[in-house]
């Protein structure tokens, strides 16, 4: 039996039990041999790529493991790409033994499929936000790293925060406790939406693709249009084709912990309602505000401060200790602090799930999801949040689970 | 009752875009009065618009695409079913004639969006469209009820993309009954046209594809070794699913014993965990 490699114990959760991790230590202070050295790629590389990938080098060296940047993938690359370190084909990056943690810093709507890839591969994944464009794609997503025990962690960090702050930290325990049956609680996030700088442009018209730039593939799942300069390189959060609008960018940074402080990480809202003008087929575009209702009365409000008449139906409202009766304040009391939540370095190294773990960031992305299918709908929706399906509209549940290009599919 | 030539002045209602090109959009009540008004002319007022397209989306006829899109969403709403049909049919008809295939392009978009049975047969017309295929397997596919009988009528003769984007939709449908048409594709010399018809098979749950999955499993290391055991493990899955475990087990039991290699060790893991859910 031979010791297991800090590259093998990564790639299997089951290496302890076959013998032990060799650490840097035993070779040698300073010396270290290529099996305990990770393999990096980024599979996106442009915009945030680049830091998307050096955030989790940091993640990975903070938690003591290394990493070297192997491969870098982009459909820009299709003109020079050799293979061995460029490509424009991100399957060829993902079919590599050696690779083993994957930046993925591509648009979004390439974002679940990828990771799923990942997953199928066996690579861990570091996720630039949204995680999803739609819904489905998320619930796909954690059925690929269950299915392969592989971490996934979303690449916004407000929760971490969230969970070190001692009010927080209570409302996750009166949240997440079982006993708020009735929940006064009413949650703002105002502001913070670029909702007018990702909204998109309705005069542009189709031009020939840049040199280098393989526009099939960049479209990939979507419905294939001509190419539109703001459908590349930034502006690509301004077509719902692609992510969302400043909302889908934006909101999973704001609602990150949200989720993790009010007990959302394996829920949604049942109720969504929007005051937005009528969207647009191909650009997103502008809204004032939307009110997201859940199961146990809590209120999320997002309110854009862009677009139409303040939210006034509800006031801001904290959950508190004293919401609860005395016996029950007294069980909280007596709860003990939630286990930290691990970085994507110790998730990798410990191979337990990350923070921000795939249910988790799909809970978040969906308030996302649900908000805009309820702007695009322009009406009430009634959500499902265990069958993850719209109650009762059929046209809205279209949005829910959108179908893909082949060959993508979830 | 709304007449074609007033459809103009009531498009002209929709909102001009800033200097930049940005819409502010329109109030829903205010736009509902000028569906409203447009729906009341029927049909003809539904294909007036239609002709107000132009053949490249360059921004010029973006007010008659905003009023297009903004009434699919108004006919989809609960209850208003008898629009939504005739506005579906107005644009169903105008499908596979003389229209530019761009603007077909967009009518197909729109009725992903509210068409529903009325709308199968012409989106099936157009499975065998080299220009419009892509945009009506979407259509068909978010239509979903009734439709696999369109891609299964298209298959045949249907080469490249097209076929691959039918056989897709087939597995994505879960359609039992084009099973003997994705085992053929399953040794198609094509990798992603094996890949999807493997993958179909799987997501059908076919029980008498297993074997074809794991020999297609046992491809050399690469792409299509990773994407064909995980094509097992999915059939597998849906095999335990669906009470045949013995079935699944012996899925997993092949993928663990064929995954050796340290770097496929996750793959001997998922394997494990389908064998302990198949006991």
């Amino acid at each position: 039996m031979h010791p297991v490699t800090r590259r093998e114990f990564v790639r299997s959760a089951a290496a302890p039990a076959l013998g032990m991790v060799v650490r840097p230590g035993v070779l040698g202070r300073g010396r270290r041999p290529p099996s305990e050295t990770l393999g990096g790629a980024l599979i996106g590389c442009g915009g945030r790529g680049p830091g998307t990938y050096d955030g989790m080098r940091k993640f990975l060296e903070k938690a003591g493991l290394q990493v070297e940047l192997l491969a870098r993938c982009d459909v820009r690359f299709a003109d020079k790409a050799d293979n061995q370190t460029i490509y424009a084909d991100f399957r060829r990056v993902l079919e590599r033994k050696d690779i083993d943690v994957v930046a993925i810093g591509t648009p979004p709507h390439w974002h679940a499929l990828i990771s799923i890839a990942a997953a199928e591969a066996g690579k861990d994944v570091l996720c630039e936000k949204p995680m999803t464009r739609f819904i489905a794609e998320g619930r796909a997503v954690v059925e690929a790293f269950r299915r392969y025990n592989r971490i996934f962690q979303i690449g916004t960090f407000g929760r971490f925060a969230d969970s070190k702050d001692k009010n927080k930290v209570l409302i996750h325990k009166i949240m997440t406790s079982g006993l708020m049956k009735n929940c006064p609680g009413v949650v703002f996030r105002k502001g913070g939406f670029k909702v007018k700088e990702w909204s998109g442009r309705v005069n542009l018209a189709p031009q020939p693709p840049p040199k280098g730039l393989d526009w099939d593939f960049y479209v990939g799942p979507s419905p294939f249009k001509p190419f539109v300069r703001d459908r590349f390189g930034g502006t690509h959060r301004n077509y719902w084709d692609y992510e969302g609008g400043g909302l889908a960018d934006m909101g999973q940074h704001h609602l990150e912990g949200f989720n993790w402080t009010y007990g959302k990480d394996y829920t949604s809202p049942v109720e969504i309602e929007a005051h937005a003008p009528v969207a647009h087929p191909e650009v997103t575009g502008m809204w004032g505000w939307v009110e997201m209702k859940y199961a146990d009365g809590l209120t999320l409000v997002l309110e854009s401060g862009e677009w139409g008449t303040p939210y006034d139906r509800k006031k801001p409202r904290d959950v508190r200790l004293t919401d609860l009766s005395e016996e029950d304040q007294r069980k909280i009391r007596e709860m003990p602090d939630p286990e930290p939540l691990l970085d994507f370095g110790e998730a990798v190294r410990t191979r337990k799930p990350a923070g921000g773990h795939p249910e988790a960031a799909h809970r978040t992305a969906c308030l996302l999801h649900l908000a805009n299918l309820a702007i695009r709908t322009g009406r009430k929706i009634r959500y499902d949040p265990v069958k993850e399906q719209v109650i009762g509209d059929e046209e809205a549940n279209r949005l829910v689970n959108q179908p893909m290009r082949a060959p993508w599919h979830l | 009752m709304t007449r074609p030539q007033d459809v103009a002045a009531l498009v002209g209602q929709m909102p001009d875009p800033d200097k930049h090109g940005k819409l502010d959009g329109i109030p829903w009540p205010e736009a509902e009065k000028i569906y409203d008004e447009i729906l009341k002319g029927g049909r003809p007022a539904i294909v007036k618009l239609v002709e107000m397209l132009r053949e490249v989306d360059d921004g010029e006829d973006y007010k008659v695409r905003y009023t297009l899109h903004g009434l699919a969403l108004h006919v989809g709403r609960p209850g208003k079913e008898q629009e939504r049909e005739m506005f579906a049919s107005a644009l169903a008809s105008q499908l596979g004639g003389p229209r530019p295939k761009p603007v077909q392009g967009f009518l197909v978009r729109e009725l992903q969006v509210a068409g529903g049975k009325e709308s199968v047969s012409p989106l099936g017309r157009l499975l065998a469209d080299e220009d419009l295929f892509s945009d009506a397997v979407l259509a068909l596919l978010a239509i979903r009820e009734g439709v696999a009988g369109e891609f299964r009528r298209a298959l045949p003769g249907a080469r490249g993309r097209r076929r691959l984007a039918l056989l897709q939709a087939l597995g994505v449908l879960r359609d039992a009954e084009s099973v003997p048409a994705l085992r053929e594709a399953a040794g198609d010399p094509d990798r992603d046209t094996r890949l999807t018809a493997l993958w179909g098979l799987a997501n059908i749950g076919d029980a008498g594809s297993a074997d074809l999955l794991l020999r297609a499993a046992d491809a050399p290391p690469g792409w299509e070794r990773i994407q064909a055991a995980n094509s097992c493990l999915l059939l597998a899955e849906r095999l335990a699913a669906s009470g045949h475990k013995a079935e699944a087990a012996k899925i997993g039991r092949r993928l663990q014993e064929t995954r050796t290699d340290p770097s496929e060790a996750y793959v001997r893991e998922a394997a494990g965990r389908i064998l302990a859910a198949a006991k």
